[in-house]
């Protein structure tokens, strides 16, 4: 009788070394995966256009430079500073920073946020795969004009039922793709998946992006019957400044916002992609070329496409009414009814759809890791079952999402996570980690190993204006809009029990967080010690 | 478009693009 042979086997979960990076650049191009996203083709243009053009460049720098820029330093330090101790998200981070039982609850909120976006996320970025593959079957080709488009949308959401679709089905199938194309990513791991996805995405989106300029800049005046409707123009009225704007305090809120959503600051993912830096890795230098890569596609690349060509088609006046009536009016409906009439359309089209794709689904990966990295670092879970258990839970909790969008509930998750929640997390790591980890502290643990010296004014930034900022900016979006969503002003009495489950389900995905935290750090008491002091 | 929006256009593209060219050329040339 023969012994069968024995393979060697694995190493536990347990016993395996976490994850890190496997080059500089896949670092860099991960984090800037992160971070550019469809608002950087969608939201900047719209918002742009709609405050004030060139002069919303102004709030737009100075925040940049004020909340952007610092809070990317912060998340990045504390990401570092966590991954040194063996978590990869915010309740172990907190741990460390602050020796009290409450910081890890209040870093549960670093898993909460990104988890709770990625449910209604992933459902945006599953339209535009939709999108561009009707663009390459020529499924909207048809649909004759704006009000007709809108309707085709409403149809494939199933908000109404009528020619062009009917259920649910098809949204149901793409956002069924998307997931398991993330679940697939993620399942490979940091550098297998994440870190490869995202040295080819990321040029990707670069040359796809540069063709859609170069398509639109040549465009000139499409019909020559309208003479006023030409690329430069469009370029006129995106960038055109208002001045008067600037007195108008919604417009610095609008570009306050902007760069918060499109660093991707406040999410908790920067912090997770950061703790797979070694020690001594460098996070100044490679955060500046992270923020600069996303400025570069969100200002270079995504103010030359959608409004200047909206501009080229349909004129300024049209073009300020659909800039009014959101991103999605214009990525949607406005850019499909311009790929009819633009030469080689339903090829651009394709294109125009997979850029916000890929953009879309890098930011997805980002959302997710936290969970990933939760489940993983916390309860052992392999990188298979953490990436399945991942996508399950998004797959099932996207089912209201879907079905109820017409009663608001993707709005209502998306102002109370995506618009108020990101603030006041950012607030309360800015807090956490110059003030009670003490500020000479932080400053060390962000410029240990840095390539470039950060100029000593940001030591002031960080501590006062920063933190001073983010505070206006929640009193202002609580006594503005804030209370009107608390209170549902603005919402049908119909729509009550739709919203009041969406917020149900946000405080279930929050208190289930906060149990698995407390259990977590029962079962891994003897690992988790209190951080020696500095 | 007016003379101020070039300049708004301009200024823009360039400042971000001196930053993301000074930071890839830091980071290629560090050993």
């Amino acid at each position: 009788m023969t012994k069968k042979k024995q393979t060697p086997r694995k190493p536990e979960a347990s016993h395996r070394p976490r994850e890190k990076w496997g080059t500089r650049m896949g670092v860099v191009l991960a984090m800037a995966a992160n971070a550019i996203g469809i608002g950087n083709f969608l939201r900047f243009p719209v918002q742009c256009a709609q405050n004030g053009g060139g002069a919303f460049m102004i709030p737009y720098f100075v925040a940049f430079l004020l909340i952007g820029i610092p809070l990317m330093w912060i998340e990045w330090g504390i990401g570092r500073f966590g991954g040194k101790y063996g978590h990869g998200t915010t309740p172990g981070m907190f741990h460390y920073l602050w020796s009290h039982p409450a910081a890890k609850y209040i870093g549960a909120i670093g898993i909460f946020l990104p988890f709770g976006i990625l449910i209604y996320y992933n459902y945006i970025v599953s339209w535009t795969l939709a999108y561009s593959a009707f663009s390459l079957t020529g499924k909207y080709l048809s649909v004759p004009d704006h009000h007709a488009m809108v309707e085709f949308l409403a149809a494939y959401q199933g908000r109404v039922h009528n020619e062009y679709f009917t259920g649910y089905m098809t949204p149901f199938i793409f956002l069924f793709i998307t997931i398991g194309v993330m679940t697939w990513i993620l399942s490979r791991g940091v550098v297998k998946g994440i870190e490869t996805v995202a040295i080819w995405g990321v040029p990707v989106t670069f040359v796809i992006g540069a063709l859609l300029v170069w398509r639109v800049a040549t465009l000139g005046t499409p019909d020559p019957a309208y003479p006023d409707r030409s690329f430069l123009n469009g370029l006129g009225f995106m960038w055109n400044p208002d001045f008067s704007a600037l007195k108008d305090s919604k417009v610095w809120l609008a570009a306050t916002g902007q760069i918060f959503f499109t660093l991707s600051v406040g999410f908790g993912c920067i912090q997770t992609y950061a703790s797979y830096l070694s020690e001594k890795d460098d996070v100044v230098l490679s955060g500046l070329a992270t923020v600069s890569t996303n400025e570069f596609s969100e200002v270079l690349i995504g103010g030359f496409i959608a409004i200047p060509v909206t501009v080229a088609y349909f004129g300024v006046a049209e073009t300020m009414q659909i800039a009014h009536s959101g991103s999605f009016d214009l990525g949607f409906n406005a850019m499909p009814l311009i790929f009819q009439k633009l030469p080689a359309g339903q090829i651009f089209g394709t294109l125009w759809f997979f850029l916000l794709f890929i953009a879309g689904l890098l930011s997805s990966i980002a959302l997710a890791q936290p969970m990933m990295a939760f489940l993983q670092d916390e309860f052992k879970l392999s990188r298979r079952s953490a990436a399945v258990t991942v996508g399950g839970l998004c797959l099932f909790l996207a089912i209201p999402v879907v079905i109820f969008l017409r009663h608001g509930f993707l709005d209502e998750m998306d102002f109370w996570l995506g618009t108020f929640g990101v603030v006041l997390f950012a607030f309360v790591e800015i807090i956490l980690f110059i003030w009670v980890f003490k500020p000479h502290n932080a400053w060390k643990e962000i410029q240990m190993g840095a390539d470039i010296k950060i100029p000593r004014i940001f030591f002031f930034i960080m501590q006062y204006v920063t933190p001073a900022y983010l505070i206006i900016l929640l009193g202002a979006w609580l006594s503005g809009d804030g209370m009107d969503i608390l209170f549902m002003k603005n919402v049908q009495p119909e729509n009550y029990p739709y919203i009041w489950f969406a917020r149900f389900l946000m405080t279930a995905i929050l208190f289930t967080l906060f149990f698995l935290v407390f259990v977590a750090w029962r079962q891994n008491k003897h690992r988790i010690q209190q951080r020696i002091p500095a | 478009m007016t003379l101020a929006g070039w300049i708004f256009m301009i200024v823009s593209c360039v400042s971000i693009t001196i930053l993301t060219a000074y930071t890839y050329w830091k980071m290629l040339t560090k050993k």
